[in-house]
């Protein structure tokens, strides 16, 4: 068979740039876009998704894991005694003031468990022994915070609301949605640091099942125990936890702007390019019905250009989206391509420079060969 | 039977408001292995004619049948793949596509495809003596050159009827010849009916019969 939809298509090479470049960038845009979102947000439920618990116990209407409020620790024990519970901790998530040797003050999380080899928590260690945290007044601080702590070391002090710890280990990974740097120390130490709020306190109870148990039958019971808490498993936790942000920050209508933008100007220039190729084939058109053809021949021609843009113009853009992966990672910005985005801006990419095409198919429909090839 | 009739057939343009009549009650009828060739002053509605006979162009009033089927409005594109051959007076080759692919283009729009339709473009470019240039695109052809890829690509198919448009205009008296006669080769031996359009007098030679226009009717 001969192509001469591509025979076309390659025949203008200038053309042929613009239209793969304007579809190429709006796919970059999208998915970088896009990237960055899913990348914030990752880190909005990354203690929840690493951590090794299946339900959370949260004070009412928590919003967020970062916007804990309290309840007695004692509880704790409620859960315990369910049968199918293989364990049960309180765990203390603090927003604190961490004072630098310069003078200033930056925030940070603490993170407060007894034992967090347990819980295989936290799950990026660079150095340290976790194990040792229960020893006394000392913390594990995230690598993320030298970007706003400036450098330190193992060894070093530094005084979280007014109490001095020492640093014993370092870990990755680990900050919350709104960049704040995670530090872990025991659970004691973190009810000290703030005595008024977390005296026999806790914020959150963490359960682990045993294999095989019925997740809703010991949730029910967790809640007949607690009526006044919520129950929550893992995914429930972490989507709305990511849910807060998208919701209420303006980010996801940021993000849906700039995608609905991308689309826009890839849907732009790709209809102007088909639309004046269309014109200027006009005569080449009208041979096709001449020597038989039907419109629907004309139409393949035209889709089949619009597919070959698409596809082209998106493995540019997606080329390009990974290659400033590293630039943005440089910038502290995490970029996460998941393939479903991939899958998903694809099908979209060629659903558009179809419909880009449609506005040509238009001309195609009233052209009439006679006309065409007076001269 | 005629395989191609035509009757009673009128074309008029429309110039501003101004009702023009370019053909004027027009019947006529091509036969099997028959080589018919129209005459007539520039101007005459020839190309009118020929337009409507290889359905591109739908008449004021009256009827064409091709092989026993009403070329009805809806029905031209479907004729057109089948039955017509159409060799235009200024070639529109398509400029993206070399000789050959000119050729085997049409075969697949009329539904042959693979192997055999390149096999069969590259026979076809050879009784147009084009084989030697089959990689060339029409821009670096001359227009005898072009010519003979345009009558290549009419002749694929089996189309039963050939019209041609001033095949001969622009080439030299030697080739004009040999393609008059690949025409008049063509109503015999495969049975196809011909209509050349031309002013030159070597169609008389090798057509069985010639039809004159004027002022958009036959004469005699
Ligand atoms: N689409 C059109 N609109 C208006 N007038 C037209 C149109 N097509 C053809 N005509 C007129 O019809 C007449 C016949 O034109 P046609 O092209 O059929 O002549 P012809 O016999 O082929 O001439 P030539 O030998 O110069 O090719 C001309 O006067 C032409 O101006
Ligand atoms: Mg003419």
């Amino acid at each position: 068979m001969v192509d001469l939809a591509t025979k076309i298509l390659l025949d203008d090479k200038t053309r042929f740039l613009t239209t793969v470049s304007g579809v190429a960038f709006a796919v970059m845009l999208v998915i970088v876009q896009v990237g960055i979102f899913l990348g914030m947000l990752e880190s909005a439920s990354i203690t929840i998704d690493r951590m090794d618990a299946d339900l959370w116990v949260c004070a009412k209407n928590t919003p967020n894991i970062d916007f804990a409020n309290t309840f007695p620790e004692l509880y704790v024990h409620r859960v315990r005694s369910i049968p199918g519970v293989l364990q049960a901790d309180n765990l203390i998530v603090w927003f604190v003031t961490v004072a630098l040797p310069n003078g200033a003050k930056e925030a940070a999380i603490v993170y407060g468990l007894e034992d967090f080899p347990r819980w295989r928590f936290p799950w990026d260690v660079v150095s340290g022994d976790p194990a040792d945290l229960r020893r006394g007044r000392y913390v594990f601080v995230d690598d993320s915070a030298e970007r706003r702590f400036g450098t330190f070391e193992e060894g070093e002090y530094r005084e979280f609301l007014g109490l001095r710890l020492k640093i014993i280990g370092r870990t990755r990974q680990a900050r919350s949605f709104t960049t704040n740097p995670i530090a872990f120390l025991d659970y004691r130490v973190a009810q000290a640091l703030a005595p008024l709020d977390l005296r026999r306190r806790t914020t959150y109870i963490i359960v682990k099942l045993e294999p095989g148990a019925d997740v809703e039958a010991i949730r029910a019971e967790i809640r007949r125990r607690l009526p006044y808490n919520d129950v929550r498993t893992k995914q429930e936790w972490a989507d709305r936890s990511r849910g807060y942000w998208v919701e209420n920050t303006g980010l996801g209508l940021s993000m849906f702007v700039t995608v609905f933008l991308g689309c826009l100007v890839g849907v732009v220039v790709v209809a102007q390019t088909s639309y004046t190729a269309t014109i200027e084939h006009f005569k080449e058109f009208a041979t096709v019905k001449a020597i038989g053809g039907c419109n629907a021949d004309i139409y393949r021609i035209i889709a089949r250009q619009a597919t070959i843009s698409a596809l082209v113009g998106f493995s540019i853009g997606a080329a390009m989206a990974h290659a400033v992966r590293p630039l943005l990672a440089g910038l502290d910005l995490k970029l996460i391509i998941h393939p479903t985005l991939v899958g998903n801006v694809f099908v979209g990419a060629v659903a558009l420079c179809l419909g880009a095409s449609l506005i040509s198919f238009r001309k195609i429909a009233g052209l009439d060969p006679a006309v065409v090839f007076r001269s | 039977m005629a395989v191609l009739e035509a009757f009673r057939l009128t074309k008029s343009f429309f110039d501003g408001k101004e009702e023009v009549p370019v053909l004027k009650e027009i019947s006529l009828h091509l036969e099997r292995g028959e080589v018919v060739g129209l005459e007539g002053p520039s101007g005459s509605g020839k190309t009118t004619l020929l337009f409507i006979l290889g359905c591109l162009l739908s008449p004021t009033s009256g009827r064409v049948v091709i092989e026993g089927r009403e070329a009805d409005p809806n029905r031209l594109p479907e004729l057109r793949r089948t039955s017509i051959g159409l060799v235009f007076q200024h070639f529109h080759l398509f400029s993206a596509l070399t000789a050959l692919e000119n050729v085997e283009y049409a075969m697949n729009i009329k539904g042959m495809g693979g192997a055999a339709a390149r096999r069969e473009a590259e026979r076809i470019l050879e009784v147009v003596e084009m084989s030697d240039r089959r990689g060339a695109r029409p821009r670096d052809l001359s227009g005898g050159q072009k010519q003979r890829v345009a009558i290549a690509r009419a002749l694929v198919g089996h189309a039963a009827i050939i019209l041609a448009d001033e095949p001969t205009a622009s080439i030299d008296a030697r080739l004009a010849g040999q393609i008059l006669e690949l025409f008049g080769r063509l109503a015999r031996d495969e049975n196809r009916a011909v209509l050349i359009v031309s002013h030159d007098p070597k169609v008389r030679g090798v057509a069985d019969r010639i039809i004159r226009m004027q002022d958009g009717q036959l004469l005699d």
